[in-house]
Parts: C-alpha cells; structure tokens; sequence
C-alpha cells in the first residue's frame, strides 16, 4: 500500500542532494494547513476536519500538484514553464476544470488590464493637478 | 496604495451577499429558515444534495459524474468580481455564467439557505490555496524555473477542484458504510483510490521506484 505521505519527499529528492530535501520537506509538514481547513469544510467535511486527515490531504494534493507539474514538463519541449501545457493535459480529462481555469484565467487577465487602465487614470490626475 | 485586488475582494466578502448583486442585496436576501421539505434533506444529507444545487444552476459543462467539480466551477471567480476599483468592468464580470436565469436560481437557492449551509457555502468560495505557498511549492517542484502569476493562478484552482473531489468521494462512501462524523482518513484513501480508478488522478508512466 503506497504512503502518499513518503511521496512528497520521493520526488524532491530527485531533484537534488539529500540535505535540502530535508529541509523542503520539513517545510512540507503543515504547508496548507489552514487553507485546507476551511477548504475541506466547505466541501462537506466537518466544522473541524481531524487533523489526520487534514495532513492526508495535504500530501495528497501536493503530490497531485508534483505530478501534475512532471507530467506538463514531460509534454513540454525544453523551454521556459508555459500555461498551456497544464491546459493540454486536463482537456483530455477534466472538462469542469479546464473551465474553471479558463475562467480564472480570463478574469486575471481582466483585471490585469483594469488595474493598469485604473494607474494610467491616476497618473493623468496627477499630471493635471 | 494600491491593494491587491484578490486581498480587497475577500475582505468586501464580509456581506453574506451573493456576489452578483452586491450593494442592496441585503434587502432581498433574507436568510430564511422556512421549513421546506428540502430544508430537512439538506439537513440530514451532510450536504451531499448541496453541490448539485449549486452546479445544475451555474456550471454550463455538467457533463461529470463528480458532483463537486461543477459546483466549485465559481469559487474563486466571485471574489474578484467584488473589487470596486474596475467599476467599468464590474457589469460584464456580474453576469459570470452569462445568464440571468441562473443567477435567480442561485440567490433563490442562497437565500433558503440555513446559517450552517451560508457558512459552509461562504467557506467554500472563500477558501483557496494561497498564492506564495502554492508558487513557493512550484518552484520547489520544478526547480528553478520562475513561476508566473497565471501560472500560480490556474494550479491553484486546479488543486481546489481536486481538493473538492477528494471530499465529497469521501463523503459518498461515508454515505454507503453509513458511517457519520468527520471525514476520517480511510475515507479519503478509498476516495483516492477512486479518483485513481477514474483517471482523474495524474500517473506517471513510469512507476516511481525507491520510495
């Protein structure tokens, strides 16, 4: 039976010498916690989730991310981190999610550009006085 | 100065409001505790009849079988809706499904809500990974490529959809042991197991030796 929670550790240590590793994983431990809480309350667990399961979350979903982040870079020629290729994988899954990113994505995008719209209107202010 | 407008949003989500109609919503959405017949289901069901309330009205794509992926489809959107300094474009992000047949549905569905049910819908938009530790945790993966913002972005609403997925399988098989009460750990193993069985778990090819 795999320990999810060794997995975290399992793929940092590829990556580079031990002591490190060590230490990335120490700060591993309780990394989301507090997001996960609330998290998992409201998805449908209890007002306090048990903090054994909170920390099997966590591993999980760090894991998840890991391998979801490898997967992207084996698709991906060697370049620079691109967004589409996280896009790329879920199509083939998940349409709900690839939704959900296209919308969150847009929305930054959207507010990237009100948010300079909104200096440039201040700076003419500014200008003006 | 200028704040971050995901920061302003979630403070501005102080108002038990549904983000689309921000300012005088108050009026109309008086939290009932009207004793529909629902009410007791949604009581009873540890909020299992909840998410499909909540993706029939607003996710276009229902095409999954996972519940939960649908419903969490506005999470984080609606936050950002509610940062005033893009008034302009404040109207174009209020109708986030496009529709404003859904989004009656939905301030009719949230204003039947029970305290307990307005909490937890409250936890679930408002909850999220959050940006440097997810882009901390990224970095740590990739090794030294610089993570974009977007980047950060749409991993985070990937794990949260995940996170989502993982809880509620869990709360299925609750459901089929019978068992209540927090959701334990064996409980999100199996769930996970599931998940795996599904294919909505990414598998490396090749099989991690040496754990």
């Amino acid at each position: 039976m795999h320990g999810s929670s060794a997995t975290g550790g399992a793929s940092k240590s590829r990556a580079g010498p031990s002591q490190p590793t060590d230490a990335s994983l120490k700060r591993k431990r309780g990394f989301f916690q507090k997001d996960l809480q609330h998290m998992m309350y409201g998805f449908g667990d209890d007002h306090n989730p048990l903090p054994e399961t909170v920390s099997l979350v966590e591993d999980i979903v760090i894991e998840y991310v890991t391998d979801l982040v490898h997967k992207a870079q084996d698709i991906a020629p060697k370049r620079g981190k691109l967004l589409t290729e996280d896009f790329l994988f879920l199509i083939r899954k998940d349409l709900p999610k690839l939704h959900r990113c296209t919308e969150l994505l847009s929305m930054n995008e959207e507010l990237k550009q009100a948010r300079k719209a909104f200096e440039v209107d201040e700076e003419k202010i500014a200008n003006a006085e | 100065m200028m704040k971050d407008p995901f920061e302003a949003a979630l403070e501005e989500q102080n108002l038990e409001t549904p983000p689309e109609s921000p300012i005088h919503a108050d009026d109309e959405e008086i939290i009932n505790v009207q004793p529909l017949a629902e009410a007791d289901d949604y009581d009873g069901d540890s909020n299992l009849s909840f998410p499909p309330h909540a993706s029939s009205s607003v996710r276009p794509s229902d095409s999954t079988p996972v519940v939960g992926s649908g419903g969490t489809g506005r999470g984080k959107e609606e936050e950002e809706e509610e940062d005033e300094e893009e008034n302009m474009d404040v109207d174009m992000r209020r109708v986030p499904s496009g529709d404003p047949d859904k989004m009656a549905k939905m301030k009719e569905i949230l204003s039947r809500f029970t305290d307990d049910q307005m909490s937890r819908y409250e936890s679930f938009r408002r909850s999220g990974f959050q940006k440097a530790n997810m882009k901390r945790l990224l970095i740590g993966i990739t090794g030294t490529q610089k993570i974009s913002l977007p980047m950060t972005i749409a991993v985070s609403g990937i794990a949260k959809m995940f996170v989502g997925e993982l809880i509620e399988t869990a709360r299925i098989i609750m459901t089929e042991r019978k068992e209540n009460g927090p959701i334990r750990p064996c409980h999100i193993r199996e769930s996970y197991r599931r998940l795996k069985l599904e294919g909505k778990v990414p598998r490396r090819s090749v099989q991690r030796l040496f754990r």
